[in-house]
């Protein structure tokens, strides 16, 4: 290979399909690594603090996109405490210093600020398409920066971030010159849009084909806009709760009439039922549909719409729907490949509408689900073993069943051989979130079967450090591993320390891990963070038998070039 | 009772005896979710015990070898594991429905013949109950033994009580406040020397 010039080598490089596949081929020779690093176009860093920003850029000079993940997965459920970290300044920073090609940014669970913000939009003359998923630190402020300043912008997509509002002047900021935009979600911003400045931005974006409002926006502004968006394939609807007058019913029927490239549906914020009958003519073209932020809607009014959406692939509702919806969904929806259930009325543990039988419908009918999130309050054993059989080609599997620790609901039983024949049928499982009452065999049977996993979220399960050490021996492609409210304390924790180099992080808070044996693992390891985050002292004087030494609130631990960070806050101690 | 127009969707009530899990009010319940077991610290045994599954000995054994369980914060906000934008977009919305419906029953007192009317999702337990009858009869009332205990010395001429939709006459205070409220048609205050 040291005859071709680098062109051809780059060439080569250029059809592998992944930085996996990078990041092995640029170990071959000096050679190769130098080729392969200045032709990198996309980098993604799992872990913020894996990794010095300034290394990155340095490798990697000529990206155009990068991605860059902040806080582990337990924070979306507030289990970390604020202020962390996860800073995405110091990666835009550098970026800005020794990558100005960048044309894309993507950051998940990081705190941006409106400084960062303006520093991206004023930096890069390329930039393009900025992605911000859970962040928070910004306010409508660094928007309008980003609109103002980022002349070839197609790409800005909010989602499910923190916002701060100060009005709506950041819409008007996008200049007459900006005619490229392909994609704009605001679906999180709190505040109101000018209408006028909405409206006229989209008749002067021909390539628009992703547009989610929020629920500001009137359904007379969203009958223009379709009006104006036949091209349009995504939709997130403004507001669809007020009792609207038959006129505007019938201009919103005439404008959906007119999209006929419309694929996916989403917002439909507190939507009264009166404006789905209006929404039918588009379902039977859906490929996805997210109606969790109606919980005005009730299984009935579901179920009527669903039934339309024969070519549904990716289903996210509430669980309002109940098992008798979802039998509608297994009738209806063949070609179902992700479903998503999710709790209405989450003050109350231990009742939704939805159960196993629900489930188990969705299974026989909808061969082709690969997907899985399922909030219930309850599941058998019996229901899980015939959901394996009928779905094996589940690739995520997520059960959460609201009351935690709870039996199956027919035998009182754990349910270890529900989770079992779950590992056992779906070879290609990568992703599992257990639930209910689970002993250590469980992990004995992940260990065991699930060969290919690759994340694992325990919670509430589990007798002793065998359960831990099960998966930790077994799951060879293990990557991510989460534990809450679990019995696993300093013999799991330490049973197979190298494992943890193989891995991305790992996650443990509320189990019996002790400060002595975080400080073991983080001395074996030197090339791991060891994380103990200690924010209340009330804990500590419940545990009994842990040597006297109070128990550890909350452990991360992840493997990392950079060292220790430097921007700990005071109630985190890095070992 | 009009919270009831909200459970028409549903065709089977849950194993649990409540039969109106949408009912509003039972939102408002500051407690989250957690099932009450006997182990457990009483930092968790927060308001309405809904759960009747946890009677087997297996579940028990698992609760007593999960360590000490989060404060009580941690459990509101960190389950059940939904993010935060859901979590608040479906508690506006529920505090938006709670808004908009009633709960008014008859109230008389025995003597009496001209009653009122009260709307009891505005209060929200047996204690304000207490204070709004107190207040709208002008006399002293108690309800169920236990609260009794909880005043000596203050004897009151009247207690509270209740017909359910069995149309059976019950004494107030027994049920969590939530479970009395999908019970209640009418309230009547009783004489004490009555009992």
């Amino acid at each position: 290979m040291t005859y071709f010039p680098e062109e051809v080598v780059e060439h080569i490089f250029s059809f592998l399909p992944g930085q996996h596949d990078r990041n092995t081929v640029s170990l071959v020779c000096k050679v190769w690594y130098e080729i392969e690093r200045l032709s990198r176009r996309t980098v993604f860093v799992g872990n913020c603090y894996a990794v010095r920003p300034e290394r990155v850029v340095l490798r990697f000079p000529n990206m155009r996109a990068l991605t860059v993940k902040g806080k582990p997965h337990f924070a979306d459920f507030n289990l970390v405490p604020p202020d962390w970290g996860g800073y995405a300044a110091p990666w835009i920073e550098a970026a800005a210093r020794g990558c100005v090609g960048l044309e894309e940014l993507r950051m998940k669970r990081m705190v941006v600020t409106d400084e960062s913000l303006e520093l991206l939009a004023k930096t890069f003359p390329r930039f393009r398409a900025l992605i911000l998923i859970s962040c928070e630190g910004f306010s409508t402020d660094g928007l309008a920066a980003i609109a103002s300043h980022c002349k070839l912008l197609r790409e800005l997509d909010l989602q499910e971030n923190e916002v701060e509002d100060r009005g709506p002047r950041w819409l008007s900021c996008f200049p007459d010159s900006c005619t490229s935009l392909v994609s704009l979600n605001f679906a999180c911003i709190k505040g109101e849009v000018n209408a006028g400045s909405l409206e006229r931005l989209v008749a002067r974006s021909p390539n628009l084909r992703s547009l989610r409002l929020n629920r500001s926006v009137p359904v007379d502004t969203l009958s223009k806009i379709l009006m104006r968006t036949p091209n349009l394939e995504d939709l997130g609807t403004g507001n669809l709760a007020d009792d609207f007058q038959t006129e505007s019913y019938i201009r919103l029927a005439l404008a959906f009439d007119k999209c006929k490239m419309l694929r996916s549906l989403s917002g439909f914020w507190d939507a009264s039922p009166f404006c789905l009958p209006f929404i039918y003519p588009v379902c039977a073209q859906l490929t996805g549909l997210n109606l969790s932020y109606a919980p005005t809607l009730d299984s009935s009014d579901l179920t009527k719409m669903i039934s339309h959406c024969v070519k549904l692939q990716r289903l996210w509702v509430l669980d309002c729907i109940a098992d008798k919806g979802l039998q509608v969904v297994a009738s209806s929806c063949k070609d179902l490949q992700e479903l998503r259930v999710f709790p209405s009325d989450f003050y109350i543990a231990g009742y939704s509408p939805v159960t196993e039988e629900g489930l188990v419908a969705i299974s026989l009918g909808c061969q082709k689900l690969s997907s899985l999130l399922y909030f219930c309050h309850q599941m058998t054993n019996a229901a899980l073993i015939t959901i394996a059989k009928n779905c094996p080609n589940f690739t995520r599997f997520r059960l959460c069943i609201l009351e935690p620790g709870k039996p199956d609901a027919m035998t009182n039983q754990p349910l270890d051989e529900g989770f079992g024949a779950i590992v056992r049928e779906c070879k290609g499982l990568r992703r599992l979130s257990i639930s209910g009452l689970l002993t250590d065999k469980v992990f004995m049977y992940i260990g065991t079967y699930a060969k290919e996993l690759e994340m694992l979220s325990i919670a509430f399960a589990g007798d002793s450090d065998a359960g831990m050490m099960h998966v930790m021996k077994g799951c060879k492609n293990l990557r991510k591993l989460e534990i809450r409210d679990s019995p696993f304390g300093d013999a799991a924790l330490l049973e197979n320390v190298a494992k943890y180099e193989t891995m991305r992080s790992l996650w443990m808070s509320s189990c019996n891990v002790t400060e002595k044996g975080c400080q073991v693992l983080a001395s074996k390891m030197p090339m791991l963070n060891v994380e103990v985050i200690n924010e209340l002292d009330e804990n500590n004087e419940m545990d009994e038998n842990h040597g006297g030494l109070p128990k550890v609130d909350k452990l991360y631990v992840y493997r990392t070039t950079a060292g220790g960070r430097d921007d700990a806050p005071n109630f985190v101690k890095i070992l | 009772m009009l919270v009831m127009a909200e459970c028409k969707g549903r065709d089977r009530s849950p194993s649990s005896s409540m039969d109106s899990s949408t009912h509003p009010a039972l939102s408002t319940a500051s407690a989250a979710c957690w099932p009450t077991r006997p182990d457990l610290s009483t930092d968790l045994r927060l308001g309405l015990s809904l759960s009747t599954s946890l009677s087997s000995s297996s579940s028990l054994q698992a609760a007593e070898s999960i360590p000490s369980m989060p404060s009580r914060n941690q459990v509101l906000l960190s389950w059940p594991p939904i993010k935060p934008f859901l979590r608040s977009a479906l508690a506006a919305s529920a505090s938006r429905r709670r808004r908009q419906q009633t709960l008014f029953v008859k109230v008389y007192m025995e003597g009496l013949p001209i009653g009122r009317k009260l709307d009891l999702l505005l209060l929200d337990g047996y204690d304000s109950l207490l204070v709004k009858l107190c207040n709208m009869f002008k006399t002293p009332i108690t309800y169920a033994d236990v609260y009794q205990q909880q005043v000596p010395g203050v004897k009151a001429a009247h207690f509270l009580t209740y017909e359910d939709q069995d149309g059976d006459w019950m004494m107030v205070g027994d049920v969590p406040w939530n479970l009395f409220l999908t019970s209640v048609k009418k309230i009547r205050i009783t004489r004490t020397d009555k009992c």
